[in-house]
């Protein structure tokens, strides 16, 4: 027996190498077939439990009609306040109207407004970005100060800022969110689009006479996919809490389209804080565990996207 | 040869990778000596495992990979060291690193922590080597940056990396390799990133450090012009083998193994002129996680033979001349 | 770098300047203007005598010299009345100052050193449970929506568990300035937990990347302690990355500051901000927002001028 048998300090790594290599000996690892990245995520546990989760919520919102018989705006004064029961499994709220319905229902319109203001902003910016990326010039230099300004105020002053301008609506709430949106995505492809188009394959690209805006959409933008998925993922939370948050203060969607944020505007009453728990504090649990599971897969799409990581 | 001219002794060294869960046999069975005061070149394709080799002697392996089997021995003035029983980063490994055996390595703009200045970061060596304190750490650094050919060295240890040209830089890791004396110098590819006149310059000096301090170095390289210029000794790499080693003279004079040969024949030679064979090794390399059976060169080889489906053994064909191979004995005598 | 300030002040004057006008714009257009406001709803105003208001209070000049003299004022620091109650904006906005103040310096404090502690710790121990439990604890962290952990904290600590009060700063009954001080537990902490998530995830990030360059191999080859590579190399070369995020989450220590002061009911300027919208006041509105703008530019340019001076390959201009 060598020394080294003798003197070296088992760790857990040393234990895992082992199995591995034994592995390895028996013929028994092959390099796996199909996308790295797609492999990356899915053994990504934390990013499949997101994927899992949001599902779960996501289909829930959809088929609502499904899953619920009450509609969330019906008003019922015979059975106002009620705690959870086998009829209302959520209970009712200060109206009667059924509380686990308006989750539900209120789940398609905050999800509406976040996933949608998402991937609206990041359209906007990506064409945008693609597009002064490689052009450049004054026109570039104009719409990045524009950027840098909108930039400069924090989102939530923006947000009620507008809103207390042109009022309370939910397409408003939507658009004001993606003119805030826009530039975050911008400025990652415009980067992207400026640090490639000195890239030689760009450049040997050019000189097989291939024109800009093929070789900005077919070969640059393929490049810029990663981050920008990820920057969605990260946009779709960061929406949906603000507008949980705006809603909660009655400043968000208007009051009339239930939504996670607007069930939870009665929370702001202390005697329903201490008596009715079951009006605030699932639907806050519920937004909590979404945005949760959005922030898992993002991080996930991180982590499978980027080539310079190690297994 | 007598043990005491050894510094560094590898006895069958094998270094496995273990990333993406897969067992990754980057240095599969590899021996080979450092003489005093000699230089060792280390010669192969990139992937081969001459960085692992070395990172392996000074323990400076990534996390996910360790050192499976073999024997580094270190024979230092205080007796034999088994650096492969030494933990990774406990206080005799660390004691040993840039005091007994240094390393530089490619890019010496990366290499250099850009937020110090050079003279920080040499006297940072000396200070947990020696017993040089305050002043004399400054003069000390001051005095390495000459011998190094660094010129106004009381300005330059005040500056940072970036300020120096990428000559002076790679000059400067080997001022702060040396700073204290190393017995043994790694450099791993250390005029890869450079200009060929400033390669020029940096072996010239290597060649000063050998003679006026005596310090082994084991040269990394792909280039065979350099094992030409600087070797005592050479060692071919291939897939994590050696597969052939010896002197200068017995390795780049009498080349037996199939895959020496075809690296000097893919070399143009300054002086032979425009109608010498200048012929590229057919096919790549293996998928390290997908081999072959038997000997690795074997797919490209123009020698090969059905025997070749073993690994061949190592074969002393004189005290200083090893080759892996099956037909070394007609090899040996065929012409070039 | 006198030049560098120069030239980043060049940039950023006309840039506030310019955010200004779009505000003043925005203001000036939106329906009704001071006087309509100041009148009783009940009665129809009779169109002559509105007239004669407006031009006694200087509203009929062209819009780009009541733009001049709103930002002379401005910069005066006169930022006019509010329509609510003819109240000085500056007045008011000084009165609530400290509250806010007291809230996000102390968030912005707590949150960046036990963050950048977390986060270095988490990176160091990379792969181990502490780093799991921290990642997935930080991510929890910037899940939750900051108003709902108030609230929940509300529920256990102040009105189950009784020991901190619901919300409010000064009550009638406090007599020293540290009377209030259970108040400000729970709206600092939920501040501060929110804030410490973020920097923590952005700190470890800054650490792993730093740990990965060749330098630290380096460090290493020097035979140096592990701490010191860890430390002196990786943290310090990860500081400048940390530095600039840490900037960058001042925007959101703004936003989360409006969100917590209104459900504690703390009297500061981010509950004054949504009060003033649930009003539609707007002058005080447009004049919180332009403060802000302001704030975040320059303190952008401070952590530009602090990344200078650490950094020296941006100080010496390569």
């Amino acid at each position: 027996m060598a020394l080294s048998d003798i003197v070296r300090h088992r760790s857990h790594l040393d234990r895992r190498f082992d199995r591995i290599r034994a592995l390895e000996e028996a013929g028994q690892l092959t390099t796996p077939t199909g996308s790295r990245a797609l492999r990356k995520f899915m053994n990504n546990r934390l990013a499949v439990f997101g994927l899992i989760v949001f599902s779960v919520i996501f289909l829930a919102s959809v088929l609502a009609p499904l899953l619920t018989p009450w509609d969330p705006t019906r008003i019922n004064l015979r059975a106002i306040s009620q705690p959870p029961s086998w009829d209302h499994w959520l209970g009712t709220d200060k109206t009667g109207r059924d509380v686990f319905s308006r989750l539900l229902y209120g789940g398609r319109v905050s999800i509406l407004v976040g996933l949608g203001s998402a991937l609206a902003s990041a359209l906007i910016g990506v064409v945008i970005g693609c597009y002064m990326g490689y052009v450049g010039g004054w026109l570039d230099a104009i719409v990045m100060r524009i950027s840098e300004a909108i930039m400069a105020f924090p989102e939530i002053i923006l947000v009620l800022m507008l809103v207390s301008i042109v009022g309370q609506s939910l397409v408003n709430i939507m658009l004001i969110f993606i003119l805030g949106g826009w530039c975050g995505i911008y400025r990652l492809v415009r980067a992207q689009m400026m640090s490639l188009r000195e890239e030689e394959y760009v450049q040997a690209l050019r000189t097989f006479g291939l024109g800009r805006g093929l070789i900005t959409f077919k070969h640059i933008l393929p490049n810029t996919l990663g981050p920008v998925m990820v920057n969605i993922t990260l946009s779709t939370a960061a929406f949906i809490l603000q507008e949980a948050g705006l809603s909660f203060l009655g400043l968000g969607v208007p009051l009339s389209i239930p939504t996670w944020g607007n069930i939870l505007n009665v929370a702001q009453d202390l005697s329903v804080l201490q008596n009715n728990w079951w009006l605030w504090l699932p639907v806050g649990v519920v937004i909590s565990l979404f945005v949760l599971s959005v922030n898992f897969i993002g991080d996930g799409l991180r982590d499978a996207t980027d080539p310079t990581q190690q297994g | 040869m007598a043990d005491n001219d050894i510094a560094l002794s590898v006895r069958n060294l094998k270094t496995f990778f273990y990333t993406n869960n897969r067992c990754n046999k980057a240095v599969n069975g590899v021996s080979f000596d450092i003489r005093k005061g000699k230089t060792l070149c280390v010669v192969g394709e990139s992937g081969c495992g001459k960085s692992v080799t070395a990172a392996s002697i000074m323990q400076l392996l990534p996390r996910l990979s360790r050192i499976e089997e073999g024997e580094i021995i270190y024979h230092s003035a205080r007796g034999d060291i088994r650096i492969d029983t030494l933990p990774r980063n406990g206080p005799d490994m660390r004691a040993i690193r840039g005091a007994d055996i240094s390393m530089i390595f490619q890019d010496p703009m990366t290499a250099l922590n850009p937020v110090f200045t050079v003279g920080f970061q040499i006297m940072e060596n000396l200070r947990y080597h020696t017993a040089l304190r305050g002043g004399q750490l400054r003069d000390k650094t001051i005095d390495l940056l000459r011998d190094m050919g660094i010129p106004l060295p009381e300005r330059r240890v005040r500056q940072y990396p970036h300020q120096f040209s990428g000559g002076m830089r790679q000059r400067a890791m080997i001022a702060m390799a040396m700073a204290c004396n190393p017995r043994i110098l790694i450099a791993d590819e250390p005029t890869t990133a450079l200009d060929v006149t400033i390669q020029a310059q940096i072996f010239d000096l290597m060649a000063t450090l050998r003679r006026d301090h005596g310090t082994a170095i084991m040269l990394i390289t792909h280039d065979m012009g350099v094992v030409a210029e600087l070797a005592d000794d050479v060692a071919v790499m291939y897939m994590g083998n050696i597969v052939e080693a010896g002197t200068v003279d017995d390795v780049l004079r009498r080349p037996t193994h199939p895959y020496t040969r075809a690296l000097l024949d893919s070399v143009p030679v300054l002086g032979r002129g425009k109608n010498q064979s200048v012929r590229a090794i057919p096919g790549s390399t293996p998928d390290p996680l997908d081999r072959p059976r038997g000997c690795q060169f074997a797919e490209r080889c123009t020698y090969r033979i059905d025997a070749c489906d073993q690994m061949p053994s190592e074969t002393q064909m004189t005290p200083t001349h090893r080759v892996m191979c099956w037909r070394h004995e007609e090899l040996a005598h065929a012409p070039r | 770098m006198l030049t560098f300030i120069v030239r980043r002040l060049l940039i950023m004057v006309p840039m506030a300047i310019g955010i200004s006008f779009v505000i003043y714009l925005a203001l000036d257009l939106s329906p009704g203007d001071a006087v309509t406001r100041m009148l009783n709803p009940e009665r129809t105003p009779d169109p002559a005598r509105l007239e004669e208001m407006r031009r006694a209070l200087g509203l009929d000049a062209p819009m780009p010299v009541r733009y001049w003299i709103w930002l002379t004022g401005v910069v005066r620091g006169d930022f006019g009345n509010t329509l609510t109650g003819g109240v000085p904006i500056s007045r008011l906005l000084l009165d609530r100052l400290p509250a806010t103040l007291e809230l996000s310096v102390v968030a912005l404090f707590l949150s960046s050193i036990v963050g950048v502690i977390l986060g270095t710790i988490s990176a160091l121990r990379r792969g181990t449970a502490t780093d799991s439990i921290l990642t997935v604890g930080g991510m929890i962290g910037v899940s939750i929506p900051e108003f709902f952990f108030g609230l929940v904290a509300i529920v256990v600590f102040a009105l189950h568990l009784q020991w901190l009060p619901v919300g409010g700063r000064l009550l009638p009954t406090y007599d020293s300035y540290w009377d209030h001080l259970p108040n400000i537990i729970m709206p600092a902490l939920v501040l501060s937990i929110m804030m410490t998530a973020g920097v923590m995830r952005y700190a470890r990030t800054a650490m792993l990347d730093a740990l990965s360059r060749e330098f630290i191999k380096t460090a290493r080859a020097k035979g140096l302690p592990e701490w010191r590579v860890n430390l002196l190399h990786g943290f310090r070369s990860a500081l400048t990355p940390v530095i600039v995020l840490i900037g960058f989450r001042l925007p959101i220590l703004i936003g989360g500051s409006v969100i917590v002061e209104e459900v504690f009911q703390w009297p500061g300027l981010g509950s004054l901000f949504v009060q003033s919208v649930r009003n539609k006041d707007l002058p005080v509105v447009m004049t919180i927002a332009l403060l802000t703008v302001i704030l975040v530019l320059v303190v952008s340019l401070i952590i530009d001028i602090l990344t200078a001076l650490i950094d020296p390959r941006v100080r010496l201009g390569t």
